[in-house]
């Protein structure tokens, strides 16, 4: 992933039929075709594999100005990875140092070092006091999820239906463990034991929107480590992005000649969204019907797995909770994509405002979503109007398992 | 005429017309707008991109560019495949995709009024949410912009039962090249006031003005619909059922035909895909009146139980239905990835002529690296050969034009023409004449001199400029 080389096949597959322009969000908000996954492989190519550009501030701006929601992927006829690609020209341009010092050792300390104690709390207050902590970030000083489940093991009562493992992401770790906390719950009613190995770290995503692939690399490897050596039928998460890094970018990252790659492909092939490992298995016990009303968000990061954008219709649906009303355009992009929302705060908004609207017009009050970078954009936008949630959590609730921490701002 | 020598002078001058906003002109940013979707075939960076949002901006642009003789390129999506949009002798791209509203949808009238910019697909879904229905549906209406469709006189699988985009363009809103604004036929279905101007812009490919509004003529949306797909043994076979399908009385709202080399990229975006046992494949949509369906699909299956192909398959599920019309769509594409270079034709012949235009074709000599394949909207008898290069080389490059020639030879030896749907453009000029005659040919470039005597508008496409 580091040679922009090493996508040259990919790059000439382009048909630049612009199919891409469809779906890309951030060419959406302008209508300037420079912005469309099309123009940008053409200019890449143009200047990383070619060198017939120099590499200026405005091919800068075009290589940062991007989500990485791969939703361009997702259209291309030939499922060009364009994000792949953007995050090695990322790296060819800035070699893993794209924002500020201060920036980078807070996100590269607290998500390399997670499960030291008070991490968390350490990091935030160092991003508040320089002022590179977003507003729209929730607190991250509240109880994190590795208090409320210090065991690396937590058994079901009655008999083990499976064994998975459940690869905590930064956020759930930090500032959603309502989340960890209904999903363990949910597992367990369910008859399903839960491994927690130590020693997780980031999955790597947000070093990778750095260009970072170095730290993205080793926070990999370390996973894998972790990962491979537990004996469980799966492993879950329950945020979007880590699946798809887990599944998908981590293989392309190591690349086939690694020593770790095998292991991560064992890895690989046992991860699921959490949604979508519940909704396969089953529910074996169901809560009672509920008219609540809600509606649905599909994260950006859905194709790593063919069921996962109808996971949590179907697996609500099946545990009597049939009030789901769809937004007109539900795969719509909020805009948040990891950074960028920090560094392209109006390009954000106006890719979020629509998406809001479609919401504020919608029935349900309560949004369900299992991206946390999502929850946390949208629930910004809504401004405490509507409640965002993740689709287990909203499950839980319907068992009417209390929930130890409060979900909204 | 006065003369800008530089660059920056455009954007000075031009700055003072328009908003500066709406210029764009960093090298990065025109590289966007060097090609539609032959991007292989040919390519130029303009030197400015304006993206005007009323007409009035385009209006003075096109002034602008009329007092000092600069090129206009009008582009919607750079979704064409014959070279149209391309920006080939530099000058202004004029990007209409931010003219991108729907006016009005009017049912009483079944009547709407939209800017050019509109993505196709945005406003099927707008008119159908009424139940209403535009058929046009060239195959990237995911993006491509409605003026784009009226400048080329886009069609797409409707054709064979619907037509193409000039059958439902009832008026324009026109910004002429010396930048005046004209309103041409109306909002009803009859006109007759004088020469039908909306019919001789539609497919004018930006050379006689900028298509800025249009008023397009809608029709009821069908109640329901339902594909079938049929395996054939061999392309003739697929031929002679597609004109035997028509000739019995059944007009399928898509007929289209798929070689089984295109089938075999298809496959991947069914959801459930085919054996792959046949030399063609056949995709049909009948679309009216359940009732209706059911009794032409009698008929359907009767033709191919008496011809024996090798399979049918009907299906009853819109989410597996819509998945061959998705597969469908993204065949250009595809097999534009699958090769190192593809020349993309567009060629009709009359339908009852199919099964001999595909013999003719057949026997087309080619060479180690280049194939042809012959898919198409065979219902309507809009074929599309293209020709796939799997190496580069002189002599392979220069047999794929020749190649290119002899496919359009054949399809006018049938009394067919060289473009269904795609246009002239750029990479089809050198035939035009071919199938035009000079004097004909010379009448239409007295039309053109007529209304755009400084030549501004997309200058070097429809006819080659030698011929001049």
């Amino acid at each position: 992933m580091k040679n922009l080389n090493d996508y040259k096949d990919a790059l000439d597959k382009c048909s630049h039929c612009s199919f891409c322009q469809a779906t890309c969000p951030v060419y959406q908000e302008s209508l300037l075709e420079t912005y469309v996954a099309r123009s940008r492989a053409n200019l890449i190519k143009e200047v990383f594999l070619e060198q017939s550009m120099p590499i200026t501030d405005r091919v800068k701006e075009i290589v940062d100005r991007c989500l990485l929601c791969s939703n361009c992927q997702q259209t291309c006829p030939a499922s060009i990875p364009i994000p792949e690609i953007v995050i090695s020209a990322r790296y060819q341009i800035y070699g893993g140092k794209r924002q500020g010092m201060t920036q980078r050792f807070v996100m590269n300390r607290m998500m390399k070092n997670r499960g030291v104690k008070g991490v968390w709390k350490w990091a935030s207050q160092i991003g508040q006091k320089a002022g590179v902590a977003p507003k729209e970030l929730p607190d991250l000083s509240r109880k994190t999820f590795e208090r409320l489940y210090p065991k690396t093991k937590y058994s079901p009562k009655g008999k083990v239906r499976a064994k998975v493992g459940y690869y905590v992401g930064c956020s759930t770790s930090s500032m959603f463990s309502d989340t960890g906390d209904a999903v363990m719950k949910v597992l367990m009613h369910n008859g399903i034991e839960v491994h927690l190995p130590k020693g997780l770290v980031c999955c790597g995503i947000p070093a990778l929107g750095e260009g970072d692939i170095d730290t993205a690399k080793e926070m990999m490897v370390k996973n894998v480590e972790r990962l491979s050596a537990l004996e469980v039928d799966a492993i879950v998460t329950d945020c979007t992005s880590c699946g798809l890094t887990l599944k998908e970018t981590v293989l392309s990252v190591l690349g086939p000649e690694d020593p770790a790659y095998e292991k991560a492909k064992g890895v690989a092939d046992k991860i699921y969204e959490v949604t979508d490992y519940l909704n396969q298995i089953g529910l074996s016990r169901k809560p009672e019907y509920k008219d609540w009303k809600y509606t649905y968000h599909v994260p950006c990061h859905r194709d790593w797995s063919p069921d996962l954008v109808d996971a949590p219709r179907n697996l609500l649906k099946d545990a009597s909770l049939p009030n789901l009303h769809e937004l007109d355009d539900p795969q719509k992009c909020c805009g948040g994509g990891g950074s960028f929302f920090m560094e392209y705060k109006e390009v954000a908004q106006n890719i979020r405002s629509p998406k809001l609207e479609d919401i504020r017009r919608n029935e349900a009050d309560t949004v369900l979503t299992q991206c946390p970078l999502c929850r946390i954009y949208l629930e910004d936008g809504l401004k405490g109007d509507k409640t965002v949630v993740h689709p287990i959590f909203f499950l839980a609730q319907a068992y009417g398992f209390l929930t130890t921490v409060k979900s909204k701002k | 005429m006065q003369v800008l020598t530089n660059i920056q002078q455009i954007i000075d001058e031009l700055s003072k017309e328009i908003d500066p906003k709406l210029i764009v002109s960093e090298p990065e940013d025109l590289l966007a707008y060097e090609s539609d979707a032959t991007h292989d075939l040919a390519k130029m960076k303009p030197d400015v991109v304006i993206l005007p949002n009323t007409t009035e901006e385009v209006s003075k642009v096109i002034k602008f560019a009329n007092l000092y003789q600069i090129p206009v390129t009008p582009r919607g999506a750079g979704s064409g495949l014959a070279g149209g949009s391309t920006p080939i002798k530099k000058g202004l791209v004029l990007d209409l995709k931010r003219m991108n509203k729907i006016i009005e949808i009017n049912r009483g009238n079944m009547t709407a009024v939209v800017e050019s910019g509109v993505v196709l697909g945005d406003f099927h879904r707008a008119v159908e949410k009424q139940k209403l229905f535009y058929p046009p549906d060239p195959q990237s209406m995911a993006v491509c912009t409605i003026g784009g469709n009226i400048a080329t006189r886009a069609g797409g699988p409707r054709g064979v039962k619907y037509g193409t985009t000039s059958h439902y363009v009832l008026g324009l809103e026109v910004v002429l090249p010396d930048g005046e604004i004209i309103n041409t036929g109306g909002t009803c279905v009859k006109h007759s006031t004088g020469y039908d101007l909306t019919h001789l812009f539609a497919g004018s490919e930006g050379t006689l003005g900028v298509i800025t509004k249009a008023n397009l003529r809608l029709l009821p949306l069908p109640a329901t619909h339902r594909t079938v797909i049929v395996t054939c043994e061999t392309a003739y076979q697929a031929s002679k059922i597609i004109s035997e399908i028509i000739a019995r009385g059944v007009v399928p709202a898509m007929l289209e035909f798929i070689s089984l080399s295109a089938m075999t990229l298809l496959n991947k975006f069914l959801i459930e895909p085919l054996v792959l046992n046949g030399e063609a494949y056949l995709f049909l949509d009948l679309d009216g009146e359940i009732e209706q369906i059911r009794k032409e699909i009698e008929k359907v299956q009767k033709i191919c139980n008496e011809m024996n192909v090798v399979d049918i398959r009907f299906e009853e599920d819109e989410e597996k239905s819509a998945s061959y019309w998705i597969a469908r769509s993204n065949l250009y594409p595809s097999l534009v990835s699958s090769v190192k270079k593809l020349i993309p034709e567009d060629v009709t012949v009359p339908r009852n002529l199919l099964s001999e235009f595909i013999t003719e074709i057949g026997k087309i000599p080619t060479m180690d690296h280049i194939s042809i394949g012959v898919s198409g909207h065979a219902g309507d008898g809009n074929f599309h050969p293209t020709i796939m290069l799997t190496d580069i080389n002189s002599e392979i490059e220069q047999r794929a034009q020749e190649i290119a020639g002899e496919i359009i030879q054949c399809a006018l030896k049938m009394k067919g023409g060289i473009s269904g749907e795609h246009g002239i453009g750029l990479h089809k000029a050198q035939f035009i004449e071919m199938e035009l005659g000079s004097r004909q040919l010379k009448l239409q470039k007295q039309i053109k001199n007529a209304i755009d005597p400084m030549g501004i508008m997309n200058p070097g496409k429809i006819w080659l400029e030698e011929s001049e």
